[in-house]
């Protein structure tokens, strides 16, 4: 189910020595049939969304669509808003002002009993917290499925798919404190991806990792998208964003100040790196 | 449904078995805390007991006049028994009473030849004893009653004392429970802390927030009745040991009632403990276990 064929991955994935000529401005591939057909439907909406912490502004009146099916980077230096962005996303903070629409559900206005209900159609790879340090891989993704109800076979049967997926069968009963720090990261994104959600949002996954390992992870999301997943990564890793020529949105101090769209032009990104990137 | 139950059950059992010294921190403050309140419990039933055993041996004594005939006798002591606040009345001829008169003092007194200045007596036992001064009083407007004798004052010392005892085991009890309550659901709170975690991660998967906040629950409960067990079993050696030990030094103590049975104990305080557990846990998580 989540094999990815060769021609797949030529698409999706430049080579390093290839930097931004790779990008093409046709659209992202999105899987087959039904998913294709609904590529302008908007996964995530955002609309004129503030978000203030005490006086202090997190996010000012920030507009942003991403549509079905695609790959979207979020840059910024710290403090730009990103986890800000993301925490809306999935209801974990409220905005001020505006309207944030998620996978059709206008979050703003959902009662806190109803949020899980819309958690369990995204998945979520948090920056903190990402593993559960006394449970072992193959648990670490069960446990998210166990907890919102599934059976036991069905726990079996995804959490092979998903280690499958990640290449973590020989780690699967290893501790997280046995994992590199790659190997962490993709079991996160296993859990994540567990309950195969139409929407995946990765809060800075390329942290503390070094480059090849960095662009291990980002190719694993991009199989993910190619599956019919909207993916949405927060990242300061600048490589990574060169060679995956992707739709970037750049923060900076609570707002999108550029949003260069898939395949759009190097020095559009080299302007973007110069001002918000590390 | 059955899936997710199992998933709560082990999420519980994982958490008992795994955090050995915040589950020792948790089973040690409520067996304390039910100890002292089982304790307490204990030795305020038995007081209580007391205090109320006392006062139910006080008895009116109704001497009638002596003009009053046998028939009014009987019909007043009708007339008492058809009364709520009375249990039983028990008619003493004068003859009778004057029989045993003589009796009781013939090795002293020829009472032979004299006429019987007695007259007939009601004894009349209420249903509880604070209804005794009010009774009296009734009985006493009676045309066909001489005197009512009732140990009023006597009875008025011990009534006062029955209710002191019941007020500081109400405050004391009171005060230790909230004392209980608040350590639990302080070690509780720590417990959540220690898990915030599992407990962001259930969050972010779509637990429901009842899922999320049910383990906690259990696991309350569980380190409450835990610690009432252990509490039970202290509680009933302790009271055997000062029982055995206060009746060799005061041999009286024994014509006490008996005390609060052991197989309330046993069954009361885990399951007062399981309640308080659960309790302090529910409330520790509606304060602490967000989404």
């Amino acid at each position: 189910m989540w094999g990815l064929t060769e021609q797949e991955l030529r698409r999706s994935t430049a080579s390093p020595a290839a930097g931004n000529d790779c990008c093409d401005a046709s659209p992202a591939p999105v899987g087959e049939g039904e998913a294709a057909a609904n590529y302008k439907v908007a996964m995530v909406e955002l609309k004129q969304v503030s978000v203030v912490y005490g006086d202090q502004h997190a996010l000012r009146r920030v507009s942003l669509s991403v549509e079905k099916g695609e790959f979207v980077f979020l840059v910024g230096a710290t403090g730009a808003g990103k986890s800000t962005l993301f925490k809306l996303l999935y209801g974990e903070t409220r905005p001020a002002e505006g309207e944030v629409w998620v996978l059709g559900q206008p979050i703003h206005r959902l009662k806190p009993r109803e949020l899980p209900f819309l958690r369990r159609r995204m998945g979520i790879v948090p920056q903190d917290y990402p593993l559960l340090p006394r449970k072992t891989v193959w648990e670490n993704i069960a446990y998210g499925l166990r907890a919102i109800g599934y059976n036991e076979s069905a726990v079996r049967q995804r959490v092979a798919q998903v280690l499958a997926l990640v290449g973590l069968n020989e780690q699967a009963r290893q501790m997280p404190n046995q994992l590199s720090g790659g190997e962490a990261q993709r079991a996160a994104i296993a859990r994540a991806i567990a309950n195969n959600p139409p929407l995946l949002i990765a809060d800075e996954p390329t942290a503390n990792l070094d480059p090849d390992t960095s662009w291990e992870i980002i190719e694993l999301l991009m199989r993910i998208n190619l599956r019919g997943a909207t993916v949405i990564v927060s990242t300061h890793n600048r490589g990574i964003v060169d060679r995956a020529c992707q739709r970037v949105v750049a923060m900076d101090r609570g707002q999108i100040i550029s949003d260069v769209p898939r395949g759009g032009y190097p020095i559009e990104l080299d302007r973007l790196h110069a001002s918000v990137m590390l | 449904m059955m899936d997710r139950l199992r998933f709560v059950l082990l999420e519980t059992w994982e958490s008992l078995t795994r955090n050995a010294t915040m589950q020792a921190a948790a089973i040690t403050t409520a067996c304390v805390a039910l100890m002292l309140l089982g304790g307490a419990g204990m030795a305020l039933y038995k007081l209580d007991a007391a205090a109320q055993a006392l006062p139910s041996q006080f008895e009116a004594e109704v001497f009638l006049k002596t003009s009053a005939t046998r028939e009014q006798a009987l019909e007043l002591k009708a007339q008492l028994e058809n009364m709520p606040e009375i249990v039983r009345v028990t008619l003493t001829p004068r003859e009778v009473a004057w029989e045993q008169e003589k009796q009781k003092l013939e090795d002293r007194v020829n009472l032979a030849d004299l006429p019987n200045p007695l007259p007939d007596k009601l004894t009349v036992r209420v249903r509880s004893p604070e209804l005794l001064p009010a009774v009296s009083e009734q009985i006493a407007q009676s045309p066909l009653v001489d005197e009512v004798i009732d140990s009023r004052q006597e009875l008025k010392t011990v009534l006062a004392i029955s209710h002191l005892v019941r007020w500081i085991g109400l405050g004391a009890g009171g005060m230790l429970l909230l004392a209980a309550l608040v350590l639990i659901y302080n070690t509780v709170r720590l417990t959540i802390f220690s898990r915030q975690r599992e407990v962001r991660v259930m969050a972010l998967v779509g637990a429901t927030l009842r899922s999320i906040r049910l383990p906690f629950v259990l696991e309350g409960m569980v380190q409450g009745a835990v610690g009432g067990a252990l509490a039970a079993t202290l509680t009933l050696l302790v009271a055997a040991f000062l029982s055995d030990y206060l009746i060799h030094q005061w041999p009286f103590l024994n014509d006490l009632p008996p005390g609060l049975p052991p197989s309330t104990v046993i069954m009361g305080l885990p399951t007062l403990g399981a309640f308080m557990g659960g309790l302090c846990a529910w409330w520790a998580t509606q304060r602490y276990v967000h989404i």
